[in-house]
C-alpha cells in the first residue's frame, strides 16, 4: 500500500496500530471508512475501563468480546475448514474445542487452552494481542464465558486481513457538503471544493487554466475521441462571451460522435468480442448489434439503471423489442466453448467455467465486486460466501450463447403499407380465379362430354399414393416412417423437424430418372427441405427435388455438394401454401436436367455434366428428407399427396400429362393456359406480373422484420447447487437463486423457488442490482466517469471496491457525485458536464517538480495529467487530420482479416484495409478473439477475451515501427498531402500551416514553417505528413 | 499494486530488464527459455512412459471401478505400445523407438511422468498448459516471464513465437496473449512469409537518405515539443522507441538470416530434409534468437484441430499420426540439445517440451475392439525439460501400470510453472500483477516448486 502523496510505501496494507502519518495527505485518514470504525471500536474496547467479570452478559459479549473474535480469530477459525478444526463462530463450535481438546473453560482461564494460546502470544500468530484486549478474553472466561448471539458473522468486521460488511464501499452513500473554498475561479462547482480543499491539505496548489486550444483539444478527443476541426477550433476562440466553454461542451456532448468514443470504454469493460474464442473461435456476425446498442444508448443518454436493466434482462422486460433483446448481448460478450466433450462431467466442469466469468463480469462491471472468487471457497479478501456465489450464480444460469431471430416492429408507415398489399393482393388473386376457374370449368366440362382429350399419363417404376400406408402401389418396398412422420387423409405429413419416410434399397440401378411429387408447403419461407429423393444409404450422394435452399421460394434440383445443382431460374412459388404444386425432375442422359411444375416447364433446361449412376441395392428413396442425416435445414414441413419415380427421361408431354392425372379434376396450368384468348391471355399474364411485384415488395418488407441477432438465449436453468471446492462431482445444498449479503439496498432474498424460471431470476437480479439504495451501483459508474475524464479513477481499481481494491483519493467527492448522479436519474450528460466545466478539468497539464516531489501520481489533481491516445484515438485521429474518415454511425462495421475456415478452426488473417467501409471508425472494427489488429494491439487495445476496466499506455519499438512502416499510414499520408494541395494551394509554406492547424489544432511558428518547409522540398508534402503522424504532439493530449 | 502503477507511468520504451522491479528473487539458474509446444497430446506410453504391463494387458479390457471420463466417452480395449522402448545412454533413461534422435541425447533430458491436467478438452487444457488457467484472456508463461525479467536486447522482442508452417494453432494469437498485462509482453508470431515482424519495413520503398532525413525531422519536432511542454518522462521514452526501433530493423533481418550458418549446422538441424526442414529451421533460429538476447522462444509443434490432422492428436491412428509428427521435430530438436551444449549455452538455458494431455492406455474404439486410435487422457501423461538447474536423465513420478492416472508424485501445470519460474530466479509467489480483485500470478494460488528434479 502506498500513501497517497508521497508514493512511500507502507509496511502492511491496513496497519491501524503505529502507522506513521503523512504530513501530506494524512495517510491514515484516507486509509479506509473501515479502519476509521474499526479504531473507534477498538477505543471504545479499551477505555471503556475493565469490566468486570460478574458484568459480562451476553449482551456484553456480543458489544465487547464478539467483535475481538471476529476480526482477531474468525480468518482462520471459521468455515468449512477451520484451522486445528476449533470454529469460533459459535458458541457450540467455540465450547466443543478443536483438535486438542475443549478449548473454554468458563470460570478458569488458567484451564483454558484458548487463554493459554493468547496470554503467550501463540495466537492470532503474526500480530498478537494488546494488553487491553487479552484483558478483555481473560475477564470473560472468568466472568463464565458466556456467550450472546449464537452465530458471529465471520463477515461483520474488516479485519487487517479482509473486508467485513463495514468495509467502507459497502456502506450507504453519505451526503458530504462541499467544504468552502475562496481560490478565485474555484467557488462555483462542487468538484473544485473538493478537489481543492486535498490540495491545500497536502501544500499543493493548482495548476493554471490550460489555454483554449489545448482545452477543445482535450475536450474533443475525451469526449468525441477525435480532433476538432479547425473550423470548430475557430469558432471556440473567436467566441468571447463567458460562456464560451460551457457552450463548446455543450455541442461537443451533443455529437452523435460521443457515442461512439464512450462505448469503446463500455465495450472494454464488458470485453466484446465478435467470436467465440477457444479452439473452433466461430466468428459470430451478428453481434455488432449490441455494440450499436450502446453507442445509441449513450447518445440518447439513457439513464444508467436503464441501461443496466436493459442489458441483464431486456428481453424479459421488453420481449418484443428488439432493441430490449440487443442489449443482452453483455451477457454473452464473451468467449464461449462450443467443443464439448461427449463426457458429462467434462461438460458440466465447463459450463461452471464459464458461469464463473459471467458472475465475475456481472459482479466486477455493476458492483465492483468480485464475486467470482468465491466459487471454490468463501471469498478470501470480501464478505461473499462461497454459498452466496452459488445464489448468484444461479441468477444467470439461464443464460446461454446462441443466434437469435429477431423481429423487428415495423414502422406505421410500413404496417399500412403491407396492409395495402394485401388488400390489393386479395383483389388480384380473385380476378386471376376467376379467369383460371371458368377456363378449367370449360375444360371439365368437355372431359365430361368426351370432347376434350384426356392426355395417358406415363407409367412410373414406382408410385406412392400414400392411401392409408406407405407402401408403393407398382413394386413392393417396404418404406419406414420416422420422426412424426404418418399418413393423413391421403398424404404424408412432415413436421419440418425430424419426419421423414425412407425406402428399403432399389434392387435395380438406376441411370436416367424422373422424379415427381405433389407437395403442398406449411410455409414458403422455409428453406432447404427435401420433398423426395433418391439417396446412397449414406445420404452422402443425392439427387432430390429441394425446396428454397440456395433462393427464397424456389425448386431446385438438389444435390450432393451442388455438383448438378444450378439454378432453374423458374418463378417463385406463390401457391404451394394454399394447395398442392406438382413438381418434376427430369434428369437426362447427357447429364441435363429438367423442371417442371404443375406440367409446364420451370425457367431452363440446363447441363450438369454427367449423369449420377445409383447402384442396385446401395440406394434408397426417401421423402421429407434432402438427405441423410436427419436434421439441419434438410426437413421439409408440408404434406406429400403423391410421388413418383421413373427409371427413365420422361418427355414434357409425358410430365404433363402425369401433371394431370394426379386427380381427374386436376387441369395443368399449360391446358388452362392453353385454354385461354389472347385478350384472357394478356390480361391473366397482367395479372400474374403485378402479384409477383406486389408479393415481392411485402417480402422486403416483413422479411427486414426478421433481423438475426448474437444474444441471450434464455433457457430453464434448472437447480443449482453448491460445488464443494468448486468440484462438479462434489455437489452439496441446493440454493435459491439470490443477491449478496455484503450489498444493502434491495433485500438479497428474492423470494425464488431453486427452480425457478430463467425470466423471474434475470428480472429480480436487474432490479437487485440497479436499486436506488444500492451504493457500489452509483459509486462504481461514476469512478469509471472520472477516471476516463481523468486518466485514474478517484479508486484507481475500477471494477474492484473490495479489500484489495484501492481507496479513494477523494472519499467525500466520490460519495457526493454519486448522490448527484442518483439524483438526477443516472443520467452520464450532466455528469460530464459537471466534470469536464470544472476547473480541476480545465487546469494545465505543464509538469511542476515540486508539486510531483509531494503526489508523482497526481492523485490530487494538482495538474491534469497528459495522456497518450488509444490505439483507436490514433486511428481516428489519423483518418480525420488525412481527410478519410466515414463518419458514418452505426452499421454492421468494417473488417480488416480474412476470415477462413482450416481443419474446423476459424482463423482470421490481417489484411489491409480499402474501401470506404474501412475508413470507418475504429469501434466499428469487427473484433474476433483469434484475429486481433497487430496496429492496434501495439498500441494497448485490449483482449477482447478479459475485462479491460483501466487499459495500460505502453510505449514500445513496436509500436513505432507500426506508425512509421504500415501500408494504411502511407495511404493516409498521401490523402493527408492530396487534402492540403486541395485546401491550402501549392505554396508549400500554406500547406504547412495547415498540417499544424489539422493535426496538432495550432498555428506553427515561423521556424517550423520553415524547417518543415525545408523537408517538403526535398522529399514531399507526403512525407513530411506521414511524420507529423508520428510525432508526440499528435500522439498526446495535454 | 505496485506493478500497476509503474506500468501506467509509461515511462520504460524498452523491456530491460523486468518491467516488474525487484527480479531476480534468488540466483538464477537459467536466463532463458526455450518452449516446444506439441499441439494435440502426444501419447506418453507411446514416448517417454515405458509400461512393460501393457502387454499382457493388450486386448484386455480396462478394470476400473469408475468410468474413465474421455473426451469421445468410447471406452475400447487396451493396446500395448506401438514403439518399442530400450533404455538409453548413462542415465539409462527409458524412450521409446518414436523418438530415436532424442533418444540419442536422453542424457540430457529431465522427463516429468505424472503430469496431470484438468481438462480433456484441447483448448482449455492449452491455456492450462500456458497460462495456468482454463479460459481465454490469462497471460501466458511467456509474458510473464517477458513481465519479469524484460529482455537482455532491446533490438529484439522479449518474447517470440514460432508457429509451425502448417498453420496457426486452434485459437491463433490467443495462445500468446498478454492477457491483462502490458502490451509489450504479447508474443511476437515471427511471419512465415516476408519480413519476420509485422510492419518491420516501410510499407513503401524509400531510400536511406529519405528514411533518415524523416527520423531526423522527427527528433527535432518531438525535441521542440519536449521544450514546450516541459520535461515529461512519456515523451521522452516515446522518442526513444523511435530509436529501438531503428535498431530492431537491423538485428530482426540478420537474426533470422540462417544461410549464415555452415552447411553442417544447416544439415544437423535438417533443414535439408524436407520432413524436417520446418522445424529446423526454426529450431536453428531459436538458437540464433537466444544468442541475441531474446528471453522466451515458443514453437509449435501443430495447427489446428480436425482431419487430416496436422497435430498429434492421434484419435484414428497413433501409430500413423506420431510417426509422422515425431520425424518432423526429432532431429531438429536433438541437434539443438547438442548445438546447446556445444556451444555452452545449455547451461544457462532452459529448454521445455510440453503437450497439453497425454493419450489413453485403451484405445478409442468399440468396448470389444482394439482400436488404432487413442483418446485425450488428462489423469496422466509425461513432458520433459533439459538445460539449466535439472537433474539430467532423470524420470521423475509415475503413472500406473498401464499409464492410465499419475499415481506417484503427481505434478499439476502450476507445480511445474512455479519450478520453471523457480529456474529463472523467480519465486512465483511473487510475480504478481494486480487485475480486478486480485493480485494475478501464473500459479494462481496453487503450485510448489519441484525440488527434486533440480541440482
Amino acid at each position: 500500500m502506498r500513501c497517497f502523496c508521497t508514493g512511500e510505501r507502507q509496511t502492511s496494507k491496513h496497519s491501524w496500530r503505529g502507522l506513521p502519518t503523512c504530513h501530506v495527505c494524512r495517510f491514515r485518514s484516507l486509509e479506509s471508512y473501515a479502519t476509521v470504525k474499526l479504531c473507534t471500536l477498538l477505543a471504545c474496547v479499551a477505555f471503556a475501563g475493565p469490566i468486570v467479570a460478574d458484568e459480562v452478559t451476553p449482551q456484553d459479549f456480543d458489544r465487547h468480546i464478539a467483535p475481538l473474535i471476529a476480526q482477531r480469530c474468525l480468518t482462520c477459525h471459521s468455515g468449512s475448514e477451520p484451522k486445528g478444526k476449533f470454529d469460533l463462530s459459535s458458541r457450540t463450535t467455540a465450547m466443543a474445542g478443536g483438535e486438542s481438546g475443549v478449548a473454554i473453560k468458563p470460570g478458569s482461564p488458567e484451564e483454558s487452552l484458548f487463554w493459554e494460546n493468547i496470554d503467550s502470544d501463540q495466537m492470532p500468530p503474526k500480530k498478537p494481542l494488546s494488553a487491553a484486549e487479552k484483558a478483555h478474553f481473560k475477564t470473560w472466561i472468568e466472568g463464565g464465558a458466556h456467550w450472546g448471539t449464537e452465530k458471529i458473522d465471520p463477515f461483520r468486521y474488516s479485519t487487517d486481513a479482509r473486508a467485513g460488511s463495514d468495509w467502507w464501499s459497502l456502506q450507504p452513500l453519505r451526503n458530504p457538503q462541499p467544504p468552502t473554498t475562496t481560490r478565485p475561479g474555484w467557488t462555483s462547482n462542487p468538484i473544485d471544493a473538493f478537489v481543492d480543499s486535498k490540495l491545500q491539505a497536502a501544500g499543493l496548489a493548482p495548476s493554471n487554466e490550460a489555454d483554449k486550444r489545448t482545452l477543445i483539444r482535450r475536450l474533443s478527443f475525451d469526449l468525441l475521441g477525435l480532433p476538432p476541426t479547425p473550423e470548430e477550433i475557430n469558432k471556440f476562440l473567436t467566441d468571447t462571451s463567458d460562456v464560451a466553454y460551457e457552450n463548446l461542451v455543450d455541442r461537443v456532448l451533443a455529437s452523435p460522435h460521443y457515442g461512439e468514443r464512450w462505448a469503446r470504454h463500455w465495450l472494454d469493460v464488458v470485453r466484446f468480442g465478435e467470436s467465440n474464442g477457444f479452439e473452433y473461435d466461430q466468428p459470430r456476425n451478428h453481434a455488432w448489434p449490441y455494440r450499436n446498442w450502446v453507442i445509441d444508448a449513450l447518445n440518447q443518454d439513457m439513464p444508467y439503471d436503464e441501461f443496466v436493466r436493459m442489458q441483464l434482462a431486456g428481453d424479459i422486460l421488453q420481449p418484443n423489442n428488439f432493441d430490449a433483446i440487443t442489449a443482452t448481448g453483455f451477457l454473452v460478450a464473451g468467449p464461449h466453448n462450443t467443443t464439448l466433450p461427449a463426457n458429462d462431467k467434462m461438460r458440466m466442469s465447463m459450463a461452471q467455467d464459464e458461469i464463473e466469468d459471467l458472475v465475475g463480469i456481472v459482479g466486477q462491471t455493476f458492483l465492483g465486486l468480485t464475486a467470482n472468487c468465491a466459487r471454490c471457497h468463501d471469498h478470501k479478501f470480501d464478505p461473499i460466501s462461497q454459498k452466496e456465489y452459488y445464489q448468484l450464480a444461479a441468477t444467470l444460469t439461464g443464460v446461454t450463447h446462441g443466434e437469435r431471430s429477431v423481429q423487428v416492429e415495423l414502422s406505421a408507415e410500413h404496417q399500412q403499407r403491407v396492409v395495402d398489399i394485401e388488400s390489393e393482393l386479395s383483389k388480384i388473386r380473385t380476378a386471376r380465379d376467376a379467369i383460371e376457374q371458368a377456363a378449367r370449368s370449360q375444360i371439365l366440362a368437355e372431359r365430361k362430354d368426351g370432347t376434350a382429350a384426356l392426355p395417358e399419363p406415363p407409367i412410373a417404376m414406382t408410385t406412392w399414393e400414400f392411401e392409408g400406408d406407405l407402401r408403393d402401389s407398382v413394386g413392393s418396398l417396404t418404406a419406414t416412417a420416422h420422426g412424426s412422420a404418418r399418413i393423413e387423409d391421403g398424404c404424408l405429413v412432415l413436421d419440418g423437424k425430424d419426419a421423414w419416410v425412407g425406402t428399403q434399397p432399389f434392387p435395380v440401378d438406376l441411370q436416367e430418372k424422373t422424379l415427381e411429387a405433389w407437395v403442398q408447403l406449411d410455409s414458403l419461407d422455409q428453406s432447404g427441405g427435401g420433398a423426395i429423393s433418391v439417396q446412397t444409404l449414406d445420404g452422402a450422394t443425392f439427387d432430390a427435388i429441394v425446396f428454397g435452399e440456395r433462393e427464397p421460394r424456389k425448386w431446385m434440383a438438389g444435390s450432393n455438394g451442388f455438383v448438378r445443382t444450378m439454378p432453374f431460374n423458374g418463378t417463385e412459388e406463390v401457391d404451394a401454401r394454399d394447395r398442392a404444386v406438382h413438381f418434376a425432375i427430369v434428369y437426362h442422359k447427357d447429364g441435363s436436367i429438367t423442371g417442371y411444375r404443375n406440367g409446364t416447364l420451370y425457367g431452363k433446361s440446363y447441363r450438369s455434366g454427367d449423369l449420377h449412376t445409383f447402384a442396385a441395392e446401395k440406394f434408397q428413396v426417401i421423402f421429407g428428407l434432402r438427405h441423410s442425416p436427419v436434421g439441419g435445414n434438410r426437413m421439409l414441413a408440408g404434406r406429400i399427396q403423391r410421388a413418383q419415380l421413373y427409371n427413365r427421361a420422361l418427355t414434357a408431354d409425358e410430365v404433363a400429362a402425369s401433371a394431370g392425372v394426379a386427380d381427374r379434376n386436376y387441369v395443368s396450368s399449360a391446358q388452362m393456359l392453353a385454354r385461354l384468348s389472347p385478350e384472357q391471355r394478356a390480361h391473366f399474364d397482367t395479372l400474374i406480373t403485378n402479384i409477383a411485384t406486389l408479393q415481392t415488395e411485402k417480402d422486403a418488407l416483413t422479411g427486414s422484420q426478421l433481423q438475426k441477432l448474437y444474444a441471450c438465449v434464455s433457457n430453464n436453468p434448472g437447480i443449482t447447487r453448491v460445488l464443494n471446492r468448486g468440484d462438479v462431482g462434489s455437489p452439496a445444498e441446493e440454493v435459491s437463486p439470490a443477491g449478496l449479503g455484503a450489498v444493502t439496498g434491495g433485500s438479497t432474498d428474492f423470494g425464488l423457488a431453486p427452480n425457478a424460471s430463467d425470466a423471474d431470476r434475470r428480472l429480480q437480479l436487474a432490479a437487485w442490482v440497479t436499486h436506488p439504495d444500492n451504493p457500489l451501483f452509483a459509486r462504481v459508474m461514476l469512478n469509471r466517469l472520472w477516471q476516463y475524464h481523468f486518466g485514474q479513477g478517484m479508486v484507481t481499481t475500477p471494477s474492484d471496491f473490495g479489500f484489495n481494491g484501492g481507496q479513494p483519493s477523494h472519499p467525500d467527492l466520490l460519495d457526493w457525485l454519486a448522490q448527484a448522479f442518483r439524483s438526477g436519474g443516472y443520467r452520464l450528460k450532466p455528469i460530464h458536464r459537471l466534470m469536464v466545466t470544472s476547473a480541476t478539468y480545465r487546469q494545465s497539464s505543464a509538469p511542476n517538480a515540486a508539486a510531483a516531489q509531494i503526489d508523482a501520481d497526481n492523485r490530487l489533481l494538482w495538474r491534469k495529467t497528459p495522456q497518450r491516445l488509444e490505439a483507436e484515438e490514433i486511428r481516428d485521429a489519423v483518418l480525420v487530420s488525412t481527410g478519410q474518415l466515414n463518419s458514418a454511425i452505426g452499421g454492421v462495421g468494417y473488417r480488416d482479416v480474412r476470415h477462413f475456415e482450416f481443419k474446423g478452426s476459424n482463423f482470421y488473417e490481417s489484411v489491409n484495409e480499402t474501401g470506404p467501409e474501412a475508413l470507418r471508425r475504429t469501434i466499428y472494427r469487427f473484433s474476433p478473439r483469434g484475429g486481433r489488429n497487430p496496429f492496434l494491439d501495439t498500441f494497448d487495445c485490449p483482449d477482447p477475451s478479459v475485462t479491460t476496466p483501466r487499459r495500460a499506455a505502453t510505449t514500445t519499438p513496436l509500436q513505432a515501427l507500426a506508425l512509421m512502416n504500415n501500408a494504411l499510414v502511407f495511404t493516409l499520408a498521401d490523402n493527408f498531402a492530396d487534402r492540403l494541395q486541395r485546401e491550402a494551394g501549392e505554396t508549400t509554406a500554406t500547406q504547412v500551416k495547415l498540417v499544424y492547424l489539422v493535426a496538432y489544432g495550432r498555428e506553427a511558428d515561423q521556424q517550423e514553417v520553415q524547417l518543415a518547409s525545408r523537408f517538403v522540398d526535398a522529399h514531399g508534402l507526403a512525407s513530411f505528413c506521414r511524420v507529423i503522424l508520428n510525432s508526440n504532439e499528435f500522439l498526446y493530449v495535454q | 499494486m505496485a506493478s500497476l502503477l509503474m506500468s501506467h507511468r509509461n515511462s520504460r520504451a524498452d523491456a530491460v530488464p523486468g518491467e516488474a522491479r525487484g527480479f531476480p528473487h534468488h540466483d538464477p539458474k537459467a536466463k532463458r527459455v526455450i518452449h516446444l509446444c506439441l499441439c494435440g497430446g502426444v501419447s506418453h506410453i507411446d514416448s517417454f512412459d515405458y509400461k512393460p504391463e501393457l502387454a499382457a494387458f493388450h486386448g484386455k479390457s480396462l478394470q476400473a471401478e469408475e468410468r474413465p471420463a474421455t473426451f469421445f466417452n468410447q471406452i475400447g480395449l487396451i493396446r500395448k505400445n506401438d514403439w518399442e522402448f530400450k533404455q538409453r545412454g548413462e542415465s539409462g533413461l527409458w524412450v521409446s523407438d518414436l523418438f530415436p534422435h532424442l533418444a540419442e541425447v536422453a542424457d540430457e533430458l529431465t522427463v516429468i511422468r505424472s503430469m496431470v491436467a484438468e481438462s480433456a478438452n484441447h483448448t482449455p487444457a492449452t491455456f492450462e498448459e500456458n497460462s495456468g488457467f482454463r479460459l481465454n484472456g490469462f497471460p501466458v508463461m511467456g509474458s510473464w516471464i517477458s513481465y519479469g525479467l524484460g529482455c537482455e536486447t532491446d533490438e529484439l522482442p522479449s518474447y517470440v513465437v514460432l508457429p509451425d508452417a502448417r498453420g496457426l494453432p486452434a485459437g491463433g494469437t490467443i495462445n500468446w496473449s498478454n492477457g491483462f498485462l502490458p502490451a509489450q509482453h504479447q508474443g511476437v508470431a515471427f511471419q512465415t512469409k516476408g519480413p519476420a515482424i509485422h510492419d518491420l519495413f516501410p510499407a513503401r520503398e524509400l531510400s536511406d537518405t529519405h528514411e533518415r532525413a524523416s527520423r531526423d525531422l522527427l527528433t527535432r519536432i518531438n525535441q521542440s515539443h519536449l521544450e514546450t511542454v516541459g520535461s515529461e518522462d512519456a515523451l521522452r521514452a516515446r522518442m526513444r522507441s523511435y530509436e529501438l526501433a531503428a535498431k530492431m530493423q537491423l538485428a530482426v533481418p540478420m537474426v533470422t538470416e540462417l544461410n549464415q550458418e555452415t552447411a553442417a549446422t544447416r544439415a544437423m538441424y535438417g533443414l535439408d530434409d524436407e520432413a524436417t526442414a520446418d522445424f529446423g529451421s526454426r529450431c536453428l533460429l531459436t538458437r540464433r534468437l537466444l544468442e541475441k538476447g531474446v528471453r522466451f522462444v515458443q514453437l509449435f509443434s501443430g495447427g489446428s484441430f480436425g482431419s487430416p490432422r496436422i497435430n498429434w492428436d492421434g484419435h484414428e491412428d497413433v501409430k500413423e499420426n506420431h510417426t509422422r509428427e515425431a520425424a518432423r521435430l526429432d532431429q531438429p530438436v536433438a541437434a539443438l540439445l547438442r548445438d546447446l551444449r556445444q556451444r555452452g549455452m545449455l547451461d544457462d538455458t532452459l529448454v521445455l517440451c510440453t503437450t497439453e494431455f497425454g493419450r489413453t492406455p485403451f484405445t478409442q474404439s468399440a468396448l470389444d475392439q482394439i482400436g488404432a486410435g487413442r483418446d485425450h487422457n488428462m489423469y496422466g501423461f509425461s513432458i520433459w525439460m533439459a538445460g539449466a538447474g535439472l537433474k539430467h536423465g532423470l524420470a521423475y513420478g509415475a503413472t500406473d501400470e498401464i499409464g492410465w492416472k499419475a499415481v506417484e508424485k503427481p505434478v499439476h501445470w502450476y507445480d511445474y510453472h512455479a519450478t520453471v519460474l523457480h529456474l529463472l530466479g523467480i519465486d512465483h509467489e511473487r510475480l504478481t500483477y494486480y487485475h480486478n480483485g486480485i493480485q494475478r500470478r501464473l500459479t494462481n494460488v496453487h503450485g510448489e516448486v519441484l525440488h527434486d528434479i533440480l541440482t
